[in-house]
Formats: C-alpha cells, sequence, structure tokens
C-alpha cells in the first residue's frame, strides 16, 4: 500500500462545451476550464500555485494561460502527449506538492481536435513529412490512431474469438449513458446493429467503434487532503495511481507479443498495488473509449474479467448504467466528446460526490432519481470507488482510483 | 544529404544523421532485406535501431532474412487518411512475422514488420484472399535510386497454423 494512499484529492472539475467548431482560441477554451475548475472548488487564483498541461504541439501552454487568470505560478510543467497523460499527470501534481514545489496544481487540456488540429491525423498532421519511426508504417498508409490500433484488435478477434458486435456493445452503453448527458455531442442512443452496420473506417472497425474528434478544453485540480477539507465540494481522495506504464519495445511493440496484450497488463499491480485493493472493489469505470475495443481490451487486462473474455464481459450488460460496474457513465469518447482521457475521470469525480450534472431536477443538490430511461438520471447510487483505465496506444497506459 | 522521396503525396525524410535507416532503404533498392544483428548475442532486431534491446550492446552488422514470413495481424483500411491512398482503398496492411528468429529470446517474441499485401504489380492484394496464418515473400517496391520500400506478396505456400480472417 502506498504511503500517499488517501493523501491527496481532486477538489475542482471544469470544462468547456463540447463542440465541433469553437471558433475560440486553445488559450480562450483553456483560461475558462481552469476557472471553472477554480470556481468549482472554491478557491481564488491565489490558492493556485502550480499548473500542468499536454498537448502535442496544437494547443497553449501554462504561462500563456495561468496570467489570464491572474495566477502566480511556483511551479508548471507543459507536457507532450496524449490519452495516457491525465492520470500520469495527477500522480505527478501529487509528486511536485509531496515535494514542497507549489501546494496546488490546476491540470488542463484544450484542444480543437475537430477544427484546427484533427486528432485522426487528417490535414495538418498528415502534410508533414514522414521521418525516423514513422518510417515504419506511415508509408503503407498507416497514420491515424484506429490504423495504429487494429492489428491489436484484429489478433484479439483470432487469439480469442471476439466478435464485432460483443464490442459493438461498448459503444451501445455508452450511448445509453450520453443520453442522460446534456453536454454530450452525441445523446441518441444506438443498437449493437446500428454499430456493426455503419461504414468501414478500418477493419475491424466500423465508424461507430470510433470517439469523436472534439473541441475543447477540460481541467482538474489537485490538492492535498489537509488543505481539501476547507474546499467547496466533498473531496474525492486518490487511492493509487500508474502513469504511462508501458509494454516492452514501446518504439514498435508488435515486436514483443502478445500483441493482443495491453499496457493495463504491466500497470494493474502499481495501481491496485498502492489503493490496496482489487477489481471487485471498483463500483464504476472509465475505460479509456478511444475505440469500443480499447474499453474492452482494458477491462480485460486489469482484471475485471479473465483475459480474452473481454468480449463477453462488455456486452453481458455489466458495464451499462444499472449493471454492475458502469463504464465511462457520461457516454465517454464514443459519444460525448473526445478530451484525451481528462472527461472521465471528471465524470467519476462527479460520480463519487453524487453530483453528476444530468436531467434530474435535482441533481445540483444531489437529488437523483437513479431512473436511467432516456433523458433522466445517471447517477450510480451510492459510488464508493472508481477506477479510470487511461490509454494512449496499445503499449502504453495510465490508471487512476479514488474513493469518497 | 540524399534527396527527400515523394511517393503518394508524402515526403519520406531520411537525413544523413540517420544511418540506421538511410542503409535499411539502400538494402532495399538492392533488393536485399537486411536486419541489425547484434555482434554480441546474435540476436536481429527490428526496427534498425542503434543498440541492442536485449543486451544494449553497441556492435551490429546487417544481416540478410529471406524475407518469408506469415501473416500475424491485419487491418483493411476502408477510410484512407492520407489523400494520397484514397485511391487505393480498400488496402490491406499486414503485420508480418518473418521465418528468421521467431519466439526468440522469448516465445512471444519475432521479428515483425509492417507493409502492404500487394499483386506483382504492386497493387494493393484483394481483401478475399488477406488472412492471419497466410505465407507471404518480400518484394520491393523501388521508389529512388538510393529508396525502395520492402512489401509483401502472397508467397504460394501452404499457410501455417489456423488460417482465419475477419467475417469468413
Amino acid at each position: 500500500m502506498s504511503h500517499l494512499r488517501d493523501k491527496y484529492c481532486i477538489v475542482g472539475v471544469g470544462e468547456t462545451e463540447y463542440s465541433r467548431g469553437s471558433n475560440r482560441s486553445t488559450r480562450a477554451m483553456a483560461v475558462e476550464a481552469v476557472r471553472k475548475a477554480i470556481l468549482d472548488a472554491g478557491l481564488t487564483a491565489a490558492d493556485v500555485d502550480g499548473m500542468m498541461d499536454y498537448q502535442s504541439g496544437d494547443s497553449t501552454l501554462a504561462p500563456h494561460v495561468a496570467p489570464d487568470l491572474g495566477i502566480r505560478l511556483n511551479f508548471y510543467m507543459d507536457v507532450v502527449g496524449g490519452g495516457s497523460s491525465t492520470e500520469a499527470l495527477v500522480g505527478l501534481a501529487m509528486g511536485a506538492i509531496e515535494a514542497g514545489m507549489c501546494r496546488t496544481v490546476a491540470i488542463y487540456r484544450s484542444m480543437n481536435g475537430y477544427s484546427e488540429f484533427r486528432i485522426g491525423g487528417t490535414g495538418a498532421r498528415a502534410a508533414q513529412p514522414v521521418r525516423g519511426l514513422d518510417l515504419a508504417q506511415v508509408p503503407f498508409g498507416m497514420r491515424s490512431a484506429g490504423q495504429n490500433f487494429a492489428l491489436t484488435f484484429m489478433r484479439h478477434m483470432y487469439d480469442y474469438g471476439t466478435t464485432s458486435e460483443q464490442v459493438a456493445h461498448v459503444k451501445v452503453a455508452h450511448s445509453k449513458h450520453a443520453s442522460q448527458n446534456p453536454k454530450a455531442l452525441l445523446k441518441e442512443r444506438v443498437t449493437v446493429q446500428d454499430v456493426v452496420g455503419s461504414r468501414w473506417i478500418v477493419k475491424p472497425l466500423h465508424l461507430l467503434d470510433c470517439c469523436l474528434e472534439t473541441d475543447n478544453a477540460t481541467c482538474i485540480i489537485v490538492t492535498s487532503a489537509e488543505r481539501a477539507r476547507n474546499c467547496r465540494q466533498r473531496p474525492v481522495y486518490i487511492m493509487g495511481v500508474a502513469g504511462r506504464v508501458s509494454k516492452p519495445r514501446l518504439d514498435f511493440h508488435w515486436a514483443h507479443g502478445p500483441i493482443s496484450r495491453v499496457a493495463g497488463y504491466y500497470a494493474k499491480d502499481i495501481v491496485f498495488g498502492q489503493a490496496g485493493i482489487g477489481p471487485d472493489d471498483v463500483h464504476v469505470t472509465g475505460s479509456y473509449d478511444a475505440f469500443t475495443f480499447t474499453t474492452m481490451l482494458q477491462l480485460e487486462e486489469y482484471g475485471f474479467c479473465k483475459k480474452g473474455e473481454g468480449g463477453a464481459y462488455v456486452s453481458s450488460g455489466v458495464i451499462e448504467l444499472g449493471g454492475r460496474r458502469p463504464n465511462n457513465t457520461a457516454g465517454g469518447h464514443l459519444c460525448e466528446g473526445y478530451t484525451h482521457g481528462m472527461s472521465m475521470v471528471i465524470e467519476n469525480v462527479r460520480q463519487l460526490r453524487g453530483r453528476v450534472d444530468d436531467y434530474c431536477p435535482g441533481a445540483a443538490e444531489g437529488q437523483h432519481t437513479y431512473d436511467y430511461s432516456v433523458g433522466r438520471c445517471r447517477q450510480v447510487k451510492d459510488a464508493e470507488i472508481t477506477m479510470n483505465l487511461g490509454w494512449a496506444m496499445p503499449p502504453l497506459g495510465s490508471a487512476l482510483i479514488m474513493r469518497r | 544529404m540524399p534527396q527527400p522521396v515523394s511517393y503518394r503525396g508524402m515526403t519520406l525524410l531520411v537525413p544523413d544523421n540517420d544511418s540506421e535507416w538511410a542503409e535499411y532503404f539502400a538494402h532495399a533498392r538492392a533488393h536485399t532485406l537486411m536486419m541489425r544483428a547484434c555482434t554480441a548475442c546474435g540476436l536481429m532486431r527490428y526496427p534498425p535501431t542503434h543498440a541492442c534491446p536485449w543486451c544494449m550492446d553497441l556492435g551490429w552488422r546487417w544481416q540478410e532474412v529471406s524475407g518469408r514470413g506469415t501473416i500475424h495481424s491485419y487491418e483493411i483500411v476502408a477510410h484512407a487518411i492520407q489523400p494520397g491512398f484514397k485511391e487505393l482503398t480498400p488496402y490491406p496492411v499486414v503485420l508480418v512475422e518473418l521465418d528468421e528468429q521467431r519466439g526468440r529470446p522469448t516465445p512471444d517474441e519475432a521479428l515483425r514488420i509492417i507493409a502492404n499485401l500487394v499483386k506483382d504489380d504492386l497493387s494493393p492484394e484483394a481483401e478475399a484472399r488477406v488472412a492471419i496464418g497466410a505465407r507471404v515473400k518480400v518484394v520491393f517496391q523501388d521508389l529512388a535510386d538510393h529508396f525502395a520500400l520492402p512489401q509483401f506478396t502472397l508467397g504460394g505456400e501452404p499457410p501455417v497454423g489456423r488460417v482465419w480472417r475477419l467475417g469468413g
């Protein structure tokens, strides 16, 4: 068990609108998200003295965001990276505070992932020269995330008999959750047939197996448990964290099989070991859904079911609201909008507070109906422990366990 | 510095200081598939890198491989991201496990390489003929005097182990 378990908290969360055309700079969006998170925590600009963000040359960095809000920093770090960053930065924020470098850290991600630098790799990204390690795959028409991951998904189907229909249930579940979320880009519930009947993008991925490129900014505020007790919201305690854990040969992970194994295989003992719990103790998961398959692969690798049985697990009803362990209750990247992982941590923070922003009339006061029919509630009753499974690529992942 | 190679709207850049790739693609232009092999432990590696990932030794030599292998996984790109590939859709991308060094140094490791599965005229192979377990052999797609891409064709040999394709 970690000596830092329960000593740090997430005290504030915030996000902009999820859109496909923000007409705003990443600076403007970041400022809005950070400001909302500070207000959510009941803090002031003077209370925040640390800032971290992640990006890939597609965003505005902390030195240009903090001053807009009058924040003077004792620590900041701009990190290159995508989906595996969220949980990793939470852990780094704890470390920075523990080291005495600062007291309270705002972590943000701001991107015009649809209207400016498209996450899928089209537009400006596709025009860049191909060099270095990219020469091993990009000249063969393998450039986007879906194209990068499809070999892993296909091999999983071969190794374990996983079917398109099974993983389609991830989209079905997340669409059900998004229908309870006023912020979600796609609120329409879909069926398995809708998913497997949608057009192919890169086999074995259909259009509806893929997430939504989105414009947005998101923010999470981390501070010590001691300070958290004076914040506005019920503290959410960090039990364990694993950051950017990789498979061998991160440069070319296909060299080191089985290729249907993902990084959670290596991360699970770190994060569960710190938290002192196991998968059965987790009430809500946030398994990164860049694609339907990524949610399934991580859930099985972290031990929520046996390796190879992820298809059966995600199609059993367990991951839906009303099921034993709902996943991505805001709709995730497949339906709510793509945030490089931040929104899934934000959602779990709200679940643990009992303050999910659904359509329940008393949601703001924590009054929920637990009626999961369309356009109603998405609060999980008495959610005590959540776990986020962050993904960047098959060989790279992060994880975060929180409790109320 | 060698001229950048233009291919399907992409600029493929191999600077002079990237000797690993420059020599690899130059060998491919001579129609030989070469792996970097460690002079200390003897294991080959791909992509060509500067140190041995198993023993960290810096000594290396080029070692030719047969270019024969088995499809370990594949995908069919229906929606191309790169504009120059749109006219090729649907095209297969294959992960080929080479015959040399299979299951070494640990059971799940192998020399695996990404390429397109192509017909003899280098156009994309038909989807119905792509399968995990199918045997393949290397061919070379010449793009410049100093540069060729290793690609793979169906080898005409009987498959190894279970043959499987999506929806098949």
